[in-house]
């Protein structure tokens, strides 16, 4: 993953109000706490490094471990459709 | 008792198309026998309040409402993920930019085929193929999300390879690619819609390809046909587990097919709420979990994965609806599936009877 991407929700994505799962065509993902607070911060705006910063703030956690975190989810929501790079 | 995740609201039986496959069935509710406004407001907030996430706004052809965008503002109000299931004849840019403001998140078009003479001749409508086109390139500029829906039989069942690079030139991030399961008119026109076993095995390995091919750019899920399979789907999820629907005169079905069950009484959401109806319908109960079940259902390893099969095609095949579903190759009636392939898949095809209203 590069420092500058910017992850948004894929057209048709969306978190349910509850902010607890994604919401796609015929589709429903829960997500754990963690997933929770990096998907709320994909507006499409933010680099994927910043969220890595913001998040490793507010968690009081190493930059590199919830970087690490951020990747895998990016990943993992690209190929299943919920996310656009 | 399990929350329902899944509405789906039958707005309407009325269609512009024909297609001889319709899951409608073969008695079709009028206009006048429609829910209005205020009802369908009442049960999606009721809906959203049980558990309920999506709502598929099927039909019929949905758009023949013209309060489609106000049914669509009150699922959305109500945190509904509002999903369009349309023929996408009547989407027009006024509509769409109207829906999409009333909080649409998706669109699903149904498509007949690629080549739009022989795609309007299954859908028994002119133009259709070039309305689908259209309005599949507005859904795309409008940023909203598109499905494509290709509904596969004998006659298109070898364009499937053509469907799939359609779907992708049209911008759609999700194909369904839907065998022909025959339920209503699809069941009055099995001997021309149903593909030779070797056709379907065919179409399998394009699908299987394709999902490797273009993993991350279109999702493709594919719906087997329960004829060539070995068990059941669970249908709906199970019955009264997952799925409400309701029908375009307010009944309240565990299935789509339900109404076709003679001794079934529905009840409606007129005169009750979704939640009395889920958590006390004797309809719901019925066949809900594993208590109603035969053998060799009862103590089956998969029980509990597909409950059994589906109860319309039980009552439909063999008159018992509390059977095991005969296309599982351990239902005592499973020879009933085996004869019908054999009858069926190298049967001439005879002129499809066109889905209408008043039969
Ligand atoms: S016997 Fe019943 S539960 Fe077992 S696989 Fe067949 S339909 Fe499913």
């Amino acid at each position: 993953m590069t420092d500058d991407a910017k992850p948004r929700l894929a057209p048709g994505v969306r978190l349910h109000a509850d902010g607890t799962k994604l919401l796609g065509p015929e589709r429903i993902l829960e997500l754990d706490e963690i997933a929770q607070a990096i998907v709320r911060e994909f507006d499409g705006t933010k680099r994927v490094s910043e969220i890595a910063t913001s998040l490793a703030k507010e968690f009081n956690e190493r930059e590199s471990i919830i970087r690490a975190d951020v990747d895998a989810l990016v990943k993992d929501l690209a190929s299943k459709g919920y996310l656009k790079l | 008792m399990p929350s329902p995740i899944g509405l789906l609201a039958e707005l309407t039986h009325r269609c512009p198309l024909g297609c001889p496959y319709c899951s409608n069935p073969l008695e079709l509710v009028r206009a006048g026998g429609e829910l209005d406004t205020k009802t369908w407001t009442r049960v999606l907030q009721e809906a959203a309040d049980l558990g309920v996430l999506h709502v598929h706004l099927s039909g019929g052809e949905p758009l023949v409402r013209t309060d489609l965008a106000e049914i669509v503002n009150a699922a959305h109000i109500a945190g509904l993920y509002t999903n369009l299931i349309t023929s996408a004849v009547g989407l027009t840019p006024q509509r769409l930019s109207e829906l999409k403001g009333a909080g649409l998140d998706h669109v699903q078009i149904s498509i007949q085929g690629v080549e739009p003479a022989r795609a309007d001749a299954i859908a028994h409508f002119k133009g259709g193929m070039k309305m689908k086109r259209e309005a599949a390139r507005l859904v795309v500029h409008e940023g909203l999300a598109l499905t494509i829906n290709a509904v596969m039989h004998r006659e298109n069942i070898a364009d499937l390879p053509q469907i799939i690079d359609l779907a992708q030139e049209w911008g759609a991030g999700r194909l369904e690619v839907a065998h022909v399961q025959y339920h209503g008119w699809a069941l009055a026109n099995r001997a021309s819609l149903m593909p030779s076993r070797e056709d379907f095995e065919r179409a399998a390995s394009v699908v299987d390809e394709a999902k490797t091919r273009l993993s991350g750019d279109l999702v493709i899920d594919h719906v087997i046909p329960d004829y060539y399979a070995e068990r059941p789907k669970a249908c709906m999820g199970g019955w009264g587990r997952q799925v409400i629907v309701i029908a375009p005169d307010g009944r309240a079905l565990p299935c789509h097919a339900a109404a076709s069950l003679p001794e079934m009484i529905f009840a409606n959401v007129r005169s009750r709420s979704l939640s009395d109806i889920w958590r006390e319908d004797d309809a719901f109960a019925k066949f809900r979990g594993t208590e109603w079940m035969p053998k060799p259902c009862r103590g089956c390893d998969r029980a509990e994965i597909d409950w059994g099969g589906c109860r319309c095609q039980a009552f439909a095949l063999i008159g018992n609806a509390a059977a095991t579903d005969p296309v599982c190759t351990l239902s005592p009636d499973h020879a009933i599936i085996s004869a019908a392939i054999a009858k069926d898949e190298a049967a001439p095809s005879a002129p499809y009877r066109f889905r209408r209203i008043g039969g």
